[in-house]
């Protein structure tokens, strides 16, 4: 892992769970696998800290273990992972995915798991449906079964996975069916990895009151003692999210949408109809999905889109001829079989991204000369010149400039065995993978400057903010105990008018760099699944 | 002529030779000897042989140019001679020195009458050895624009997709010939330059080019094929990268935590955050 990897993993760290889980996280990152003394030892924090450090790591599924390099007889080995500790960084995206697709309780189910790392079904159960009924009107409370029903779609649609237990976890009655656990199952490869248990869960959520009736909370307390005490028949049983069902989903977002932008919307509702019947079907790392037959196609459309038979055929001989290349055609039985060019269309989409960031910091002419580079692969000086249709002089000087910034190679090919300059030539040339790669590193120092950046101006402006809390504090105390509407003018004109707007200002600016943050982070998706999707592909 | 000797031919021959009204030529076959007209000959009197050497091997280079290594090369003359020469010639109009646009300092002679070649010149993108840069700017952008109209026509048209995409494009004969009607050029331009135009707006990403096979004949194709050209929509937004400052920072590299330029202290993410 990069040094930026590292920092940014850091800071990610100590925002979600503190500065000694971060001490903890970021020596195990730098140093690879070390044993439990070890660790303790480099780190100087005390025993028990790092045990607990490293709970929660595993808890969330950052860190793994397991029989180190003396062999099965020695200590443990404890190993962070970069990439799980970066998807952090995702989980805004995440939620919004599952508000879209299952509504407000998927949302807050996908919310609880991100949080807490791993769940059993019946706590995720039970606190959703409360925080669902606090937020009703009066009156109404969330049904478990509910509840239930947006955990079996997420289940089902495999956005919510088992985790696989770790070794000698106790497992309940009604999992007997799990098979015994091998460091090299994955949990695809377990097809009981995504079945329900069998829970006895009925009952609505409980709402949260200050000051409830006496009765109710009688019986609140009485019942929320027994429920403690009922088992609900899922021990053991713990879910996880399912992040690289999630990362298809957006894969398969920015792949519509761009179909979308360079043709038409007919043609990207006929992508996504493409790509949802080979969601299931496909590898996750495959270069296109399985053939699907035109009459697939025509059948699965959604009934809104009320389109000839010839027309989506029209549609698809388009997509396969347009030059991006989304669609390829791999045969004609069945009215034409035809296959989504899964690692293409993201060679095509990082290609953009490496064509937008030169063209946006240096200009459209360079941009030129990148696209340029990019369609010819070798060019010589006097070509590019030629091409571009740049006078000499400042073609020259934009490709310096694009060569000190890496985002151009020189290639050099001798006449003579001496290498001689004069009679040698050189050719430039642009390499999409390591610039890409590059680029990613790019993104995450990025990423750490503005969260560095969010920590300063908090601190900065910690005076006015514990200030205004405790002005709030009071207001509400007030409120609460009946005061008159004069003392509580009063209070709140504690707060001076340039504070307000201080404060206001301050806002403004973090949520502006949480938004670019989540930004950053969309670069960063469509990088890393282009690097990923090119190594497994060669 | 069959009625004269062979004997009597060459002395005739020659003597024409020496006076240079008759010009020598070798081909495959044998010698061939071809009849000057009077105005030529009557330029190269009061020079002598090595001056007509040199103008005949300036002559042979066409309206390429030769340059004055090459005549030394082909006349085995030295290059004192050869400069005298070059000068008395240009003093009589004969011949004339033109710049090449590739290597600024290298000057090629070619006969005065003779226009310069595309190459020396650089064609219609030069006038006096300059890159018309504007001139080749309001070119892309008026290509561009007819292009773009041309899509959304298509698109407007609400017809089957198969029809709206070929109805948006545009073969570069249309192009040129809309190009010269409007006007622009002072120069007389040909279909290449605006393929060459084109072309640079592939490179800028915005157009698209596909070739068929058409019919010899038909109008604008050159060996059997016609070029289309398309406008085209960029496929994705401007990338998260760039929307922050720290994207396009110039001293990017520069920046680390506690250092004199870090993100706590960056003026230009000040600047950003209070847009």
């Amino acid at each position: 892992m990069t040094s930026q990897e590292v920092r940014l993993c850091g800071l990610l760290l100590q925002e979600h769970f503190g500065e000694v889980v971060e001490k903890v996280g970021t020596h195990l990152l730098r140093s690879g696998a070390l044993s439990l003394r070890a660790l303790a030892h480099e780190t100087n924090t005390p025993l028990d800290l790092v045990k607990k450090s490293l709970c929660v790591l595993v808890q969330h599924g950052m860190c793994v273990f397991g029989s180190g390099r003396r062999g099965p007889g020695g200590p443990t080995e404890y190993r962070c992972l970069v990439e799980r500790i970066l998807y952090t960084l995702r989980f805004p995206r995440y939620i919004y995915t599952a508000k879209s697709l299952y509504g407000d309780t998927g949302e807050l189910i996908v919310e609880e798991v991100l949080q807490r790392g791993e769940m059993t079904m019946s706590s995720v159960v039970k606190t959703v449906a409360d925080r669902l009924t606090h937020n009703m009107e009066d009156g109404r409370s969330m049904d478990y079964s509910e509840v239930i029903s947006a955990f079996s779609s997420l289940v089902d649609t495999h956005f919510l996975q088992r985790c696989l237990a770790a070794c000698g976890k106790g497992n309940a009655a009604t999992s007997s069916e799990k098979t015994p656990n091998s460091s090299a199952a994955t949990p695809e490869s377990l097809t009981d990895c995504y079945k329900l248990p069998q829970i006895n869960l009925r009952g609505r959520g409980k709402r949260r009151r200050s000051s409830g009736d006496s009765d109710v909370d009688q019986r609140g307390g009485k019942r929320a003692k027994l429920e403690n005490k009922e088992l609900c028949g899922d021990e053991g049983v713990f879910w996880q999210v399912n992040f690289e069902r999630f990362h298809l989903h957006f894969r398969d977002q920015a792949i519509i949408s761009a179909v979308a932008s360079k043709m038409d919307q007919t043609s990207s509702e006929i992508v996504r109809t493409m790509l949802r019947i080979s969601e299931m079907t496909t590898q996750p790392n495959a270069a296109y999905t399985q053939p699907l037959s035109a009459n697939e196609i025509f059948r699965a459309l959604p009934a809104s889109y009320n389109i000839s038979r010839s027309t989506l055929d029209q549609y698809l001989t388009l997509l396969v001829d347009d030059p991006m290349e989304f669609v390829g055609k791999s045969g004609d039985s069945g009215g034409g079989m035809y296959v989504v060019n899964l690692h293409k269309a993201l060679a095509n989409l990082a290609r953009a991204t490496l064509e937008s960031v030169v063209q946006e910091r240096f200009g459209s002419r360079s941009a030129r000369i990148f696209r340029l580079l990019l369609r010819k692969r070798h060019l010589e000086q006097k070509q590019v010149e030629d091409f571009a249709m740049i006078p000499a002089k400042e073609a020259k000087d934009m490709l310096y400039t694009l060569l000190s910034e890496n985002l151009v190679q020189l290639q050099e090919i001798p006449k003579t065995p001496d290498h001689a300059p004069s009679r040698t030539f050189y050719l430039y040339t642009v390499n999409q993978l390591p610039t890409a790669r590059m680029l990613l590193q790019h993104c995450y120092k990025t990423v750490g400057n503005l969260i560095e950046r969010r920590l300063f101006e908090t601190r900065e402006n910690k005076r006015h903010l514990e200030k205004s809390q405790r002005i709030e504090a009071i207001l509400a105390s007030l409120q609460v105990s009946g005061a008159e509407p004069a003392q509580l003018t009063e209070v709140e004109e504690m707060i001076t008018a340039p504070e307000r707007q201080q404060l206001e200002a301050l806002k403004h600016h973090i949520n502006k760099m949480d938004s670019s943050e989540n930004q950053v982070d969309e670069t960063i998706f469509l990088l890393e699944s282009y690097i990923s999707s090119t190594k497994t592909s060669h | 002529m069959p009625h004269v000797e062979a004997q009597q031919r060459a002395m005739a021959i020659n003597r024409l030779l020496s006076v240079g009204q008759l010009d020598l030529l070798r081909n495959s076959s044998g010698l061939l000897y071809r009849l000057k007209d009077t105005q030529a000959a009557s330029k190269m009197k009061g020079s002598d042989n090595q001056e007509k050497l040199v103008y005949q091997v300036i002559e042979d280079a066409g309206n390429k140019g030769i340059w004055s290594r090459d005549i030394r090369y082909k006349s085995n003359l030295p290059l004192t001679e050869i400069n005298k020469i070059l000068k008395n010639l240009e003093n009589k109009k004969l011949i004339k020195a033109v710049k090449s646009v590739a290597a600024s300092k290298k000057k090629v002679y070619m006969l005065y009458n003779l226009q310069p070649d595309r190459s020396v010149t650089g064609g219609a993108w030069y006038s006096d050895q300059d890159f018309e840069s504007e001139f080749v700017e309001v070119l892309n952008q008026q290509c561009f624009k007819f292009l773009q109209s041309k899509a959304e026509a298509a698109r407007d048209s609400k017809q089957s997709p198969m029809v709206q995409r070929n109805s948006s494009f545009a073969t570069s004969h249309e192009v040129w010939k809309y190009i010269s009607e409007l006007g622009i050029s002072k120069v007389e331009l040909s279909m290449e330059d605006i393929e060459t135009i084109l072309n640079t707006l592939i490179y800028d990403g915005k157009v698209e080019m596909t070739i068929i096979a058409a019919k010899e004949g038909t109008v604008g194709s050159v060996d059997g094929q016609v070029k289309l050209y398309r406008g085209v929509n960029p496929i994705i937004q401007p990338t998260g990268l760039v929307r922050t400052p720290c994207g396009l920072c110039p001293v990017f590299e520069d920046c680390c935590d506690g250092g004199e330029i870090s993100p706590s202290t960056c003026t230009y993410m000040t600047e950003w955050l209070d847009f």
